[in-house]
């Protein structure tokens, strides 16, 4: 993974780029699930949210790597 | 009797504590959650080796709360004010790299205009507009003597603050969540339960002016509380997410339920008070179906569905009564009263049908229908005080600015950002001055714990470890105290104050004068944040901002007579709302100026409502010319007088209103509109109101009044 990415010629750390990325991802499942009720299905909602931040964020990681 | 009351005493003091253990226990779960966020980002920030772990630490202590989804909510706005001020600061060192003066005096500007976009909203969105000014200023005041390092400035801050929003969200969501949506659960059924029994209770008739008063207050207050609990639970819950549109609009319907259950009730005692009686009578018992309907036992979850089938039979009922209730009444006049209150009744039928059923499919813990109404809860905001607070914040960071640049002082830079951070911080507060200062002084101790914890203690400590067990004890004194209402302001800025000028680094310094000069200078910005507070002192709380926003309440009559029609009644409602639970906040409980403000208020709304009614019906039905104009004649009138009111506009107001029933009732296709004008009419004539001051000294009688 480039442990740097230029935006605009500005060197910004890339997992700061990547976690941004993520964050917004899981936005947007938290958005579904909830929209959809799929948190009833789970036991701790919030462990498992916190799971799926740290399975998209890990998988972002590993496509860059 | 010796032994029962035996009984009943001796639990109390076993009760009182358990009770008072449970509350310890909430306040040491607070302080260890936060501990465990503020040292696990420390450790962190020091692993990913960022520049300052310290100002990722002190988010965690800023964003501290005791509900997850205040954590939650308050970090989604820093993280957003955040990236906003660090696009600000890009611009501003951008655009004025060489010029310290241009670059102080935009930098102010625009820390200023946040700090006065802060004050219009009234929850956490605030909070963003406070740190998207105070990010840029401290992104940019640091690099002022190196433009080019401003990008690094910004991707250190932000990723200092994301790392500290994290770990203080997940921490809060997962060890030991005390969740916001249970009490916004509670809430929303205690407004159900209250409003349902209250309307039930008082079908008899008869509620003095005084405890419907009080009434108005708590339905105010519940609609107020129940959009602020709303816009926070959002960020906790997914599923609260999901039905927030169904929540709104449960607040609007009762909203609207309550007005017209109030108009009903002045319309009874009004009737009940002039030679009426008989109408009133008759409106009472048109009422009481509903009465009956509602008597059933409100049980947690059931309740709501059960009643839907017993108002539909109720407003059934309703009809078949009206006629005959009608036909027993004498005279014509009395007829007409008698219609007036029949439609407002039904109103308030349809009304709280519709209330109840929103408690019904909210209650309902299947997916909801997504076919809801948009509606939105619109605030009243006063754009002087928006103005005044961005005056006061752009001052003290331009004096500052200009004391920096003529002393030189090495440690100007310190102390405007303090002066910037609390300056907007504090603009939003009703009572600033004693906030800013107990927490200057909680400021100064949380300092000077912070001088002994890193001269005497910390330069014996070595590890991480180590750290955390000689900084801790001092930093739960504080956490402590921000759990102590009365001591919140202090504990907040002493732990803001330790946490800051702790200032731990990878490898830590310990340099005392920098220390001391450090200090000192965050002192000087905090008496500076002070002192503008006196020079330009807030508008919240004040006299003249108060009759400013009595002002606004009166004008929104006007609203009401001119507003384009689609999505009025809402916004009608929920600005009203917004307004008087401002006023209601800022004002003593039995005052003067509080028994004025809710006479205002009710014949605000009670007049507002009957207008948009009006206006409503007139776009269904096309009137003939003259009665058309005669009503928007009236209209305009009563905008004017509510805008300004004195006898002259009384009297023509109430003229130019029995002109336009005149014509009215001349016509027949304008007769059901003759029910809100009689509304109108009545309640400006209504010798108990507020209006009472603006009317003739001569009482006219009733009964010419009703030369209709």
């Amino acid at each position: 993974m480039p442990r740097e990415i230029a935006l605009g010629d500005a060197l910004v750390p890339g997992l700061l780029v990547v976690f941004v990325a993520s964050l917004a991802v899981l936005w947007l499942l938290d958005w579904i699930a909830g929209r959809f009720g799929l948190y009833r299905l789970v036991w701790h909602p919030s462990l498992f949210r916190l799971a799926l931040f740290v399975c998209v964020f890990g998988s972002f990681a590993l496509l860059l790597f | 009797m010796s032994t029962n009351e035996a009984n009943a005493v001796l639990p109390t003091p076993r009760k009182l504590v358990v009770n008072s253990l449970a509350e310890e226990a909430g306040i040491w779960l607070f302080v260890f959650k936060t501990l465990l966020a503020f040292y696990l980002t420390g450790w962190l920030a020091m692993r990913l080796s960022l520049p300052q772990p310290s100002s990722a630490m002190l988010t965690t202590i800023i964003v501290a709360n005791r509900q997850s989804g205040m954590v939650l909510a308050k970090s989604f706005y820093r993280c957003i004010g955040t990236l906003a001020g660090a696009v600000a600061a890009f611009f501003i060192v951008g655009l004025f790299p060489q010029q310290r003066e241009l670059f102080l005096a935009a930098l102010s500007l625009w820390v200023g205009l946040c700090a006065g976009g802060a004050t219009l909203y009234r929850n956490f969105t605030s909070y963003a507009f406070v740190l998207a000014g105070y990010s840029a200023a401290i992104i940019a005041i640091p690099v002022i003597n190196d433009p080019p390092a401003v990008f690094d400035s910004a991707v250190a801050r932000i990723s200092e603050v994301l790392l500290g929003l994290l770990v203080s969200g997940v921490v809060s969501d997962i060890v030991f969540p005390s969740r916001m949506r249970d009490v916004l659960r509670r809430t929303a059924h205690a407004q159900f339960a209250h409003f349902i029994g209250f309307v039930q209770g008082s079908t008899g008739g008869n509620i003095a002016r005084d405890s419907m008063e009080k009434a108005h207050l708590r339905f105010v207050r519940d609609a107020v509380a129940l959009e602020d609990l709303r816009s926070s639970v959002i960020f906790e819950d997914a599923e609260a997410r999901a039905r927030s549109g169904h929540m709104l609009l449960f607040n609007q319907r009762f909203m609207a339920a309550s007005t017209s259950f109030q108009s009903l009730h002045h319309l009874i005692n009004r009737l009940q008070r002039g030679a009426h009686t008989a109408a009133a009578q008759a409106l009472i018992a048109l009422y009481a179906p509903i009465g009956t309907a509602l008597d059933a036992p409100i049980e947690a979850g059931a309740a709501a569905r059960v009643l839907l089938p017993r108002l539909v039979t109720a407003r059934q009922q309703m009809a078949a009564l009206a006629v005959t209730l009608r036909d027993r009444l004498a005279s014509d006049s009395q007829a007409l009263d008698f219609d007036t209150g029949a439609t407002l009744l039904n109103r308030f039928a349809d009304e709280l049908r519709d209330y109840v059923d929103s408690a019904a499919s909210l209650q309902s813990t299947g997916r909801l229908a997504n076919s809801v109404e948009r509606v939105r809860f619109t605030r009243g905001n006063d754009f002087m005080d928006a103005g005044l607070a961005t005056l006061r914040t752009t001052m003290t960071m331009l004096a500052l600015g200009a004391f920096w640049i003529a002393s030189a002082w090495p440690m100007g830079a310190s102390a405007m950002l303090v002066a910037t951070i609390f300056a907007g911080l504090f603009a939003t507060r009703p009572h600033p001055n004693q906030a800013v200062k107990a927490m200057t002084l909680g400021y100064a101790v949380g300092m000077s714990a912070g001088f002994v914890c890193v001269f005497f203690v910390l330069t014996r400590m070595d590890g991480y470890m180590l750290f955390v067990a000689g900084s801790a004890p001092f930093l739960i004194a504080g956490l402590v105290a921000m759990m102590w209402p009365s001591l919140a302001s202090h504990g907040l800025g002493y732990s803001m104050g330790f946490a800051y000028i702790l200032a731990v680094k990878n490898t830590m310094v310990f340099d005392p004068v920098n220390f001391m000069n450090d200090s000192i200078a965050q002192i000087v910005g905090l008496a500076f944040t002070a002192i503008a507070f006196v020079v330009v002192p807030p508008a919240i709380g004040s006299r003249w901002l108060r009759r400013r926003q009595l002002e606004r309440l009166r004008r929104q009559v006007g609203l009401a007579a001119n507003a384009p029609l689609a999505g009025l009644r809402h916004r009608f409602e929920s600005v009203n709302h917004d307004l008087f639970s401002q006023v209601v906040e800022q004002t003593e409980p039995g005052s003067n100026d509080s028994r004025a403000l809710l006479a205002w208020a009710l014949a605000v709304h009670e007049t507002g409502r009957a207008l948009i009614e009006l206006r409503n019906d007139m776009v269904a039905s096309p009137l003939p010319t003259d009665v058309s104009r005669a009503i928007a004649l009236a209209v305009g009138v009563l905008a004017r007088f509510y805008e300004n009111p004195d006898t002259a506009g009384y009297l023509l107001a109430r003229d130019s209103l029995n002109s336009a029933i005149r014509a009215a009732s001349e016509n027949a296709i304008a007769r059901p509109l003759l029910n809100h004008l009689q509304l109108i009419r009545l309640g400006l004539l209504d010798g108990d109101s507020v209006l009472a001051d603006y009317m003739p000294v001569a009482p006219i009688s009733t009964e010419t009044a009703h030369a209709s």
